[in-house]
C-alpha cells in the first residue's frame, strides 16, 4: 500500500516536471530561437537545410540595426514616452490610489467603479478623437501627446493596482502619526508610502512595460521621426526596407531588453499586484 | 494634565446617527473607561477626542479648551491602539521618539526622553529592533512608550489589551494601573471587558447604540446598575433576572414571583400594586437557606465545581437563575434548595422601561 | 542610529490636507486628466459616429445621423468581422482557459523550481505584440519557418505551409499565436486562485472517500469559478479591444479571413481615413464590451460596496 502511494506521488511529480518543462519550452523557445537568428548571418537564415545551432555566430545584425536605422532614435523615443506616462501615472494616480484606499466620501464607489470601467473601453473608440484632439492642440506627432493618450488607459490600471497596495498597510499607523504630530501629508508621505513602496515600484514598472510595448495608439498618434516609438518603426521597417529577419530579430531582442530586465527585477511583487488586482478589481 | 469635556457630543455617517448626544466630565488625573459591546459607538467617540474623525454637532473640551477645531497634532494627546500601530520601517527607538521628532525636539533631548520612557517601561534592551522581531507583549510595551514620552495631556487607549492572551493581559493591565498611578496623566480607556473597565477606571461611561447607560464610578454601576443592560453586561457571572410583580405601601416594597417572596424596605414615597417588574441578584449575593427566611425556593438543576466556588443553576418556578456558592456546597440536581441574598445588592427594575426602580 | 534625523516639514499642503479640501486635493489631478484623455474624447467620439468625417476629404463634414449605422447592416465585411471577432475570441479563450489550468496546476504542485517555470511561463505576457508577432512570422514562415521544418521531419506535413496566407489556417494560426501570447495571464489568475482553496477542503474530502477526479469536480471548480469567470471577462474584453497581433500578422487577410472587428474599424480609420464610420464600428464594439464590463461589475460585486 505504501509502496503503491509513493510510486503515485513519483508519478504525478514526473508528470509535473513533464508538464512544466514543455511549456516553459513552449514559451521560451520562440524566443530562444529569435535570439538564435539574430546571431546568424542571413545567408544560414535563407538556406535550404534549416540551421538549428548557428555554423558561424555574428553581431552585424546588432551593428546594422543599430547603425543604418532610425533604431536609436525610436529606442530613445520610446524611452521618453513611457518615462513621461510613468510620471504623470505616478504623481496623479499615487493621489487618487490614495484617497480611494483611505476616505469614504461621497461617490466614492461610483468613482471607483468609473475608473474600472474607463480600462474596458475599445482602444479604436478611443484613438479616433483622441487624433483628432490632440491634432486641434497640436500634440500629434509629439511624445508628450502620445504619452497623455497612454495615460488615458493605463492611469485607472495604475490606481486600481496601487489602491490594492495602500489596502496592505493599516490604517492605524497613520492615525499614529497624525497623533504624534504629522499632518495627513504628512503620513501619508513617510509612515504609508514607504510601506507601500514595493506596490509603487510594481505598479509603476507594470504601466512602464505596457506603455513601452504599446503598438495601436503609437501608430496613429505618431507621424515622423520626432515622435515615433519602436514598435512602430520596426514595423514600418519591416514594410519599408523588406527588414532582412536578422535584423529584425536583433531588433527584437534589443527592444525587449529593457523588459526582461524590468520584469525580473519586480516580478515577484508584480505578480502578487497583478492577481490581487485582477481579481479583487 | 488636563480636564475632559464632552458636550452633547454628537456622529452621524450619511444619515446614521451613531452617536447621541454624549455629556462626559472627566476630572484632572482621571481614569476614564468607555465599556460597550461592539458597535456601541465607543471607539468613534475615542476618535472624535482623538480628532481623526470629525465631530458633527457638540463640543470637547480639553482643560477647558475646545479642540473640536484642531487637528490631532495639534491637541496634545497620545494614544495607544488595539493593533499597536508601530511603524514596521523603524527602530523602536525611532518609533518611541516620532512624536519628538515630529516636533522638532533635537537629538540629545529626544534619546533621553526615549530612555526615561524605555526604562519605565523596561524595554531598553529592545530599542534597536524592529516592530516584527518582537513580541505581543513587547509591542504593546513600545506603543505604550510612544504614549508617554510625549508627556501629553491625555492619553487615549483603544482596546489595547485585546490582542494578548490572558496572562499577559492581566499583567498588563495591572501595568497601565501603575502608570497611570506614578504619571497622574488623564486617560480615555475604550474597552467592551467590563474587568478592565471595573480595576482601572475612576469612571466608566457604559454604552449602548450611541448613548451612554450610565456614567458613574465602578462601585456605583457594579451595585447600582441604572437599568437591566447595564446590570447584565457589568459582572461575570451576570447577574441573575428574575420577572414578577412589586408592590410598595411606601415603606415596605415587596417582590413576589413564583417560588421568589422578597421585602425591601423602602424609602420611595411612591406606592404601587403588582407592577411588572424584574428583579436582578448577583449569583456571587446568594447563600444558602432552607429555613422559614428564604427568599428564593427552587429545584437544583446543574451543579459545577469550578474549584474555589461551586456555579448552581437552580430553577426557580421557570426561570433558571446562578449562585455562586462555596465549594463545600453539597447539594445535588433534583434536590429543593432555599437561596437569601442582603436585600441592599439587590436591584429591581421596571418590567417596561427596564430603568433601575428607586426605593 | 538615526535620532539626529528630522524629516522635513510638509508645510502649506501639510495643513491644507488637514482640512476638508484634502480629499477633493487628492482626486483633483487625476480627475482633470481623466476627463481630458478619457470623457471628453468618449464623448466626442460618440458624436463623429454620427457625422461625416474623412481627413482625405475636408469639405465632407456635418451631421448624418445613422447613416453609418445603416450603412453598417448592409456592410459585409462588418458582417465578416462580427463573426470573426466571435470565433476568433472564443477559440483563443478557450484555448488559453485550458493551457492556464495545465500550467496552473502544475504550478500549484510546488515541485522544487517552480518559482522559475512560473517566471519563464509568464515571460510571453510581457512580450511586446510587435515582436511577437515577428517573431511567429518567422517561425511559420512557408520558406524559413523552424515549425515548419519540423513539422515536416516528423512526418505530420508533406511540405512547408503557407500558415497565415492560406484562408483555411489564418485564422487558426492567429488564434494559436494569441493563445500563446495570452495564456500565461490565465495561468497567473488561476494559479492565485488554486492557492486560495483551502488544503482542508481536499483532506476532508479525501476522508470522505473522494477521489482525484470527484476531488476536482466537487471541489477545485467551485471554489475557482468566480476566477474563472473573472479571467474569462477580462480577457475576452481585451481580445475584442486589441487587433495589434492581427494586424501585424495579416493585416485581416487573406480576403478577410482574420478581419475582426477591431482591425476593422481601426484599418478603416488609419487607411482610410473615414473617421465617422470607424466610430461608428468602435461604439458598436464599445456596446457589446460593456455587456461584459457590467458582468465582470456585477461579479466582482463592487458595484453593490
Amino acid at each position: 500500500m505504501a509502496a503503491t502511494r509513493r510510486s503515485r506521488r513519483m508519478a504525478a511529480d514526473i508528470l509535473t516536471y513533464f508538464v512544466l518543462v514543455s511549456m516553459s519550452l513552449f514559451c521560451i523557445g520562440p524566443i530562444v530561437w529569435m535570439f538564435l537568428t539574430s546571431l546568424k548571418l542571413e545567408a544560414d537564415i535563407v538556406t535550404q537545410t534549416m540551421q538549428y545551432i548557428p555554423n558561424r555566430i555574428t553581431f552585424q545584425n546588432y551593428v546594422a540595426i543599430w547603425t543604418q536605422s532610425s533604431f536609436p532614435v525610436l529606442i530613445g523615443n520610446s524611452f521618453i514616452v513611457t518615462l513621461i506616462t510613468v510620471v504623470v501615472c505616478l504623481a496623479t494616480g499615487t493621489l487618487a490610489a490614495y484617497a480611494f484606499s483611505r476616505y469614504t466620501f461621497r461617490g466614492r464607489n461610483t468613482l471607483m467603479l468609473g475608473y474600472l470601467v474607463v480600462r474596458m473601453f475599445p482602444a479604436v473608440m478611443m484613438i479616433i478623437p483622441l487624433y483628432v484632439v490632440l491634432r486641434s492642440v497640436g500634440l500629434i506627432d509629439s511624445r508628450i501627446g502620445l504619452a497623455l493618450a497612454y495615460t488615458s488607459f493605463l492611469l485607472p490600471l495604475f490606481v486600481w493596482m496601487l489602491k490594492g497596495f495602500f489596502d496592505a498597510a493599516p490604517k492605524e499607523l497613520e492615525s499614529a502619526a497624525r497623533i504624534d504630530g504629522s499632518t495627513r501629508f504628512g503620513a501619508m508621505l513617510w509612515i504609508v508610502i514607504p510601506l507601500a513602496r514595493n506596490g509603487l515600484v510594481a505598479s509603476s514598472v507594470f504601466i512602464a512595460i505596457a506603455a513601452w510595448n504599446e503598438f495601436l495608439f503609437a501608430l496613429m498618434l505618431t507621424t515622423g521621426q520626432g515622435s515615433r516609438t519602436w514598435p512602430v518603426g520596426l514595423q514600418l521597417m519591416v514594410g519599408e526596407f523588406q527588414l532582412p529577419w536578422g535584423v529584425l530579430a536583433a531588433g527584437g531582442i534589443l527592444s525587449i531588453l529593457p523588459v526582461m530586465l524590468m520584469f525580473a527585477l519586480v516580478q515577484r511583487v508584480m505578480v502578487q499586484g497583478l492577481t490581487a488586482g485582477a481579481i479583487k478589481g | 494634565m488636563a480636564t475632559l469635556s464632552l458636550q452633547n457630543v454628537q456622529k452621524s455617517y450619511g444619515g446614521l446617527q451613531v452617536l447621541h448626544g454624549i455629556d462626559v466630565e472627566l476630572e484632572d488625573g482621571g481614569f476614564l473607561v468607555l465599556l460597550g459591546p461592539s458597535g456601541c459607538g465607543k471607539s468613534t467617540l475615542l476618535n472624535l477626542i482623538a480628532g481623526l474623525d470629525d465631530i458633527s454637532a457638540g463640543d470637547i473640551r480639553i482643560d477647558g479648551r475646545s479642540v473640536i477645531e484642531l487637528a490631532p497634532k495639534d491637541r496634545n494627546i497620545a494614544m495607544v491602539f488595539q493593533s499597536y500601530a508601530l511603524y514596521p520601517t523603524m527602530t523602536v527607538e525611532r518609533n518611541i521618539g516620532f512624536g519628538l521628532e515630529m516636533r522638532g525636539v533635537n537629538g540629545n533631548e529626544r534619546s533621553a526622553a526615549v530612555k526615561q520612557a524605555a526604562d519605565l517601561l523596561q524595554i531598553s534592551h529592545l530599542l534597536d529592533r524592529r516592530p516584527a522581531n518582537l513580541s505581543g507583549g513587547q509591542r504593546q510595551r513600545v506603543a505604550m512608550g510612544r504614549a508617554i514620552v510625549r508627556n501629553p495631556d491625555l492619553f487615549l487607549f483603544d482596546e489595547p489589551l485585546s490582542n494578548l492572551d490572558a496572562k499577559l493581559r492581566a499583567e498588563m493591565r495591572t501595568e497601565i494601573k501603575r502608570l497611570h498611578g506614578r504619571l497622574g496623566t488623564s486617560v480615555v480607556y475604550v474597552t467592551h471587558d467590563q474587568i478592565e473597565a471595573m480595576t482601572l477606571g475612576t469612571k466608566v461611561a457604559v454604552m449602548k447604540g450611541g448613548y451612554i447607560q450610565q456614567f458613574a464610578d465602578p462601585q456605583t454601576i457594579y451595585e447600582k446598575p441604572a437599568n437591566i443592560f447595564v446590570a447584565g453586561f457589568i459582572g461575570s457571572p451576570s447577574m441573575n433576572f428574575v420577572t414578577g410583580t412589586l408592590t410598595s405601601d411606601g415603606r415596605i416594597a415587596r417582590f413576589e414571583a413564583s417560588g421568589v417572596r422578597v421585602e425591601i424596605p423602602s424609602n420611595s414615597d411612591e406606592m404601587f400594586d403588582a407592577r411588572p417588574a424584574v428583579l436582578g441578584i448577583r449569583p456571587e449575593e446568594l447563600k444558602v437557606d432552607d429555613g422559614e427566611s428564604a427568599m428564593l425556593t427552587g429545584t437544583i438543576d446543574v451543579v459545577e465545581p469550578t474549584g474555589p466556588d461551586t456555579m448552581v443553576t437552580v430553577r426557580i418556578g421557570e426561570q433558571p437563575i446562578v449562585a455562586r456558592l462555596p465549594s463545600r456546597f453539597s447539594g445535588k440536581a433534583g434536590e429543593t434548595v432555599g437561596l437569601i441574598a442582603h436585600v441592599n445588592s439587590m436591584s429591581l427594575f421596571d418590567y417596561q422601561t427596564e430603568l433601575r426602580v428607586p426605593l | 542610529m538615526d535620532t539626529g534625523s528630522h524629516l522635513p516639514k510638509t508645510g502649506m499642503i501639510g495643513e491644507l490636507s488637514e482640512t476638508r479640501y484634502w480629499i477633493y486635493l487628492l482626486l483633483l489631478p487625476s480627475l482633470v486628466i481623466i476627463l481630458l484623455v478619457i470623457a471628453y474624447p468618449t464623448i466626442y467620439g460618440m458624436a463623429i459616429s454620427f457625422r461625416e468625417m474623412r481627413l482625405t476629404r475636408p469639405g465632407l463634414t456635418g451631421w448624418v445621423g445613422f447613416k453609418h449605422y445603416l450603412v453598417m447592416i448592409d456592410d459585409p465585411v462588418f458582417w465578416v468581422a462580427l463573426k470573426n471577432t466571435v470565433l476568433w475570441v472564443t477559440f483563443a479563450v478557450v484555448l488559453e482557459l485550458g493551457l492556464g489550468f495545465i500550467a496552473a496546476t502544475a504550478l500549484n504542485r510546488n515541485v522544487p523550481g517552480t518559482g522559475i517555470f512560473a517566471v519563464l511561463i509568464l515571460v510571453p505576457y510581457f512580450l511586446p505584440n510587435v515582436v511577437a508577432g515577428h517573431m511567429w512570422a518567422l517561425l511559420l514562415d512557408p520558406r524559413l519557418g523552424v515549425i515548419n521544418d519540423i513539422l515536416v521531419r516528423v512526418g505530420v506535413l508533406g511540405s512547408y505551409k503557407a500558415w497565415f496566407a492560406d484562408p483555411n489556417t489564418a485564422l487558426a494560426a492567429t488564434i494559436f499565436v494569441e493563445a500563446w501570447h495570452g495564456f500565461p495571464f490565465f495561468a497567473l489568475l488561476l494559479l492565485a486562485g488554486l492557492k486560495g482553496i483551502p488544503h482542508d477542503l481536499y483532506k476532508a474530502a479525501a476522508v470522505d472517500g473522494a477521489g482525484p477526479i470527484a476531488q476536482f469536480r466537487l471541489i477545485t471548480v467551485p471554489m475557482l469559478k468566480s476566477v474563472i469567470a473573472a479571467a474569462v471577462i477580462l480577457r475576452v474584453i481585451s481580445l475584442v479591444n486589441s487587433p495589434d497581433l492581427l494586424l501585424i500578422l495579416t493585416g485581416g487577410g487573406p480576403g478577410d479571413a482574420t478581419q475582426v472587428l477591431s482591425l476593422y474599424a481601426f484599418q478603416t480609420a488609419y487607411k482610410d481615413f473615414n473617421f465617422g464610420y470607424a466610430s461608428a464600428l468602435s461604439v458598436v464594439m464599445f456596446v457589446i464590451l460593456m455587456v461584459f464590463a457590467y458582468a465582470y461589475i456585477r461579479l466582482s460585486k463592487i458595484g453593490q460596496e
